[in-house]
């Protein structure tokens, strides 16, 4: 009798030890389950039963309607080649910006755009990487004079609805920075030497690190 | 065009790269149709009807009903290319038969990868065996120990009170006892810490999606699909669309390393796109018909929660604090499947905010200047121009400071 209590108690350290090697699929106990897992509707909890009762919650936007802080610029051209072609005409509608805007055209350039258009715009961004990277298309050279040449607006239009093998990046860049982005690679452009556009405008301040408070 | 060199098809890939590669690729649809065995179909295989065509497409799609056709599938017209040379394209078509070739006789594989990672061994699982066995022998010792003593005794007439059985010894009792206690003490008030937290908590998501391909080979920002960290409370999963920026032309998994998931089971990459698409409502074979609206969002599994009596901020945290991503989500470059790094318990939180120094440095403009309006008020009590602080000044009739 005492020889089995032994192996039944070696089994079960060992049984013990083994359990606790191996990939954690689930997300195990909680106290409170109410409290961890919140009841009210938080973000990306399914809202189908709302949806069944006919509620409207985080739908899409009424048609029409546009959010507050594009109220600043409203685009009007559809996705069509009828848009494409009178989009040149739209002007870009932001002061110029200062120093610390620019620094922050810099940043959703090089989130956005820089994955595939490259840190110096020059077309050759990780993703292409001269032809090795995973995209089968080469992204544009934004320093091409073809790209010098291009209207803002055009531009515009080929961020908000997409252009060739590049999708639309309108959910990820709202109105004005998507011309914010705009006026960051005409000063690229401009300041590269590589070629002369004179709708591009002047270097931009860089941000004054010396400012005393 | 048999005896083209290999200076021809380098020279064709530098035009190929700068010209056409923006819609063509040598092997796939993209913008315009795949290139390769292009000689094959309609009058290419004279490059003089490809010059003709490059330098003047709407000129030359006038009189033929193939170039119709293709301007239909793809819904677009190529560009015009005046400047091009016969020399230029025989390069080019030099390049793509090349690249074509190898695409369609594979050289076989050199080193196919390494195999699925190894189990790692678990060191805890022989130490605790030995420490049993060592145990059990150590009682079997002082068993052995005590019978032998008996018999030397009754050898020499002594005589003793009848030995009592180690199980019913009083001392080995209370020893055990105790070593269950500590064991079991330390397992319960462990069970009990844990209870609620989900370190390694690792789920197996609807698509095998690689963090390590995405944001550590292709060096994707985080802020790419995650935008919403900088600007709201929440990181949030990127929707369909996102994906498709770049899936609408990626439609294989070809270039990246072989893929495991935890159980060392090897992912087709190409099935898991294919997934993607699906939830999309794209057909990677007409692209061109694609409506984004169409698509249903994935419900990937949530893995960091915390409870509803804790506000955690992303943008607060990455902006103001400067707190990188890495920080608390772990290695996120190198994980295929994500998994919970911190146990994002109260301690945690705690333990890294006693430690981060406020990066206040108003005096070099940059720093978060958060507090800059206090050193502010420090100025104008030093001069005099202020006599004391109000609580209005500090934001005191901020409405949310009581009605939240």
């Amino acid at each position: 009798m005492m020889k089995n209590i032994w192996i039944v108690t070696l089994v079960a350290l060992t049984g013990m030890l083994i359990s606790c090697n191996g990939v954690r699929r689930e997300p195990g106990r909680a106290y409170m389950p109410d409290m961890s897992y919140s009841r009210a509707y938080e973000t990306y909890a399914s809202t189908q039963n709302l949806k069944d009762e006919g509620i409207n919650y985080t739908a899409l936007p009424v048609n029409g309607t546009f959010a507050k802080n594009d109220l600043l610029f409203h685009y009007p051209y559809k996705n069509d080649s009828a848009g494409y072609a009178n989009s040149a005409t739209v002007k870009d509608p932001l002061p110029a910006m200062d120093a610390v805007q620019y620094l922050e055209a810099a940043r959703l350039y090089l989130v956005n755009c820089g994955i595939c258009h490259g840190t110096k715009l020059d077309g050759n961004g990780p993703l292409w990487n001269g032809g090795s990277g995973p995209f089968p298309s080469a992204p544009r050279n934004l320093m091409d004079p073809l790209m010098v040449k291009l209207a803002d607006g055009t531009m515009f239009h080929s961020i908000t609805y997409g252009k060739n093998a590049m999708g639309s990046y309108a959910s990820q860049l709202n109105v004005s920075q998507r011309w914010m982005v705009i006026q960051y690679i005409r000063d690229k452009q401009a300041n590269s030497g590589a070629a002369t556009d004179t709708t591009a405008k002047g270097k931009m301040p860089m941000a004054d690190t010396t400012k005393k408070k | 065009m048999f005896n083209a060199s290999a200076q021809d098809a380098a020279n064709g890939k530098t035009l190929f790269m700068g010209k056409c590669a923006s819609c063509h690729n040598v092997t796939k649809k993209g913008t315009g149709p795949a290139l390769g065995g292009l000689e094959e179909r309609h009058k290419w295989a004279d490059h003089n009807e490809i010059l003709k065509w490059a330098h003047n497409p709407t000129g030359y799609m006038a009189t033929d009903p193939y170039t119709q056709g293709l301007k239909a599938e793809y819904g677009s017209l190529m560009q015009a290319f005046p400047d091009l040379t016969l020399k230029e394209v025989d390069d080019i078509v030099a390049y793509i038969n090349v690249t074509w070739n190898e695409f369609k006789n594979p050289k076989p594989d050199a080193g196919a990868g390494a195999g699925a990672p190894a189990a790692t061994g678990n060191s805890a699982l022989i130490f605790g065996l030995i420490s049993i066995v060592l145990g059990v022998v150590a009682l079997i010792l002082m068993q052995v120990n005590s019978n032998l003593k008996k018999m030397s005794d009754d050898a020499e007439g002594i005589l003793r009170p009848e030995p009592v059985p180690f199980y019913r010894n009083k001392v080995y009792i209370a020893m055990i006892a105790l070593v269950f206690f500590v064991i079991g003490g330390y397992y319960v008030s462990k069970g009990a810490i844990g209870l609620g937290r989900q370190k390694d908590y690792q789920p197996v998501q609807p698509i095998y999606y690689s963090h390590k391909v995405h944001a550590g080979i292709n060096q994707i920002n985080c802020l790419y699909c995650h935008g919403s960290a900088w600007d709201s409370k929440h990181a949030a999963i990127p929707s369909v669309n996102i994906c498709m920026n770049c899936h609408k032309a990626i439609n294989a998994y070809e270039k990246g390393p072989k893929l495991y998931d935890e159980d060392g089971k090897e992912i087709n990459g190409t099935a898991e796109i294919e997934k993607l698409f699906a939830a999309a409502g794209f057909d990677p074979k007409n692209p061109a018909k694609w409506d984004p609206s169409m698509a249903k969002p994935i419900e990937w599994v949530k893995i960091h929660n915390l409870p509803d009596h804790v506000y955690f901020n992303h943008s607060q945290h990455i902006r103001a604090g400067k707190v990188q991503c890495q920080s608390c989500h772990g290695e996120i470059t190198a994980m295929d499947e994500v998994k919970q790094v911190a146990d994002l318990s109260m301690g945690w939180c705690i333990n890294c905010h006693r430690q981060t120094k406020v990066d206040f440095n108003y005096s070099q403009g940059k720093g978060n200047q958060f507090y800059s309006i206090y050193e502010k008020f420090h100025n104008d009590i030093k001069s005099g121009k202020m006599d004391s602080v109000t609580v209005e000044n500090i934001g005191g009739l901020e409405c949310q400071k009581c009605h939240y």
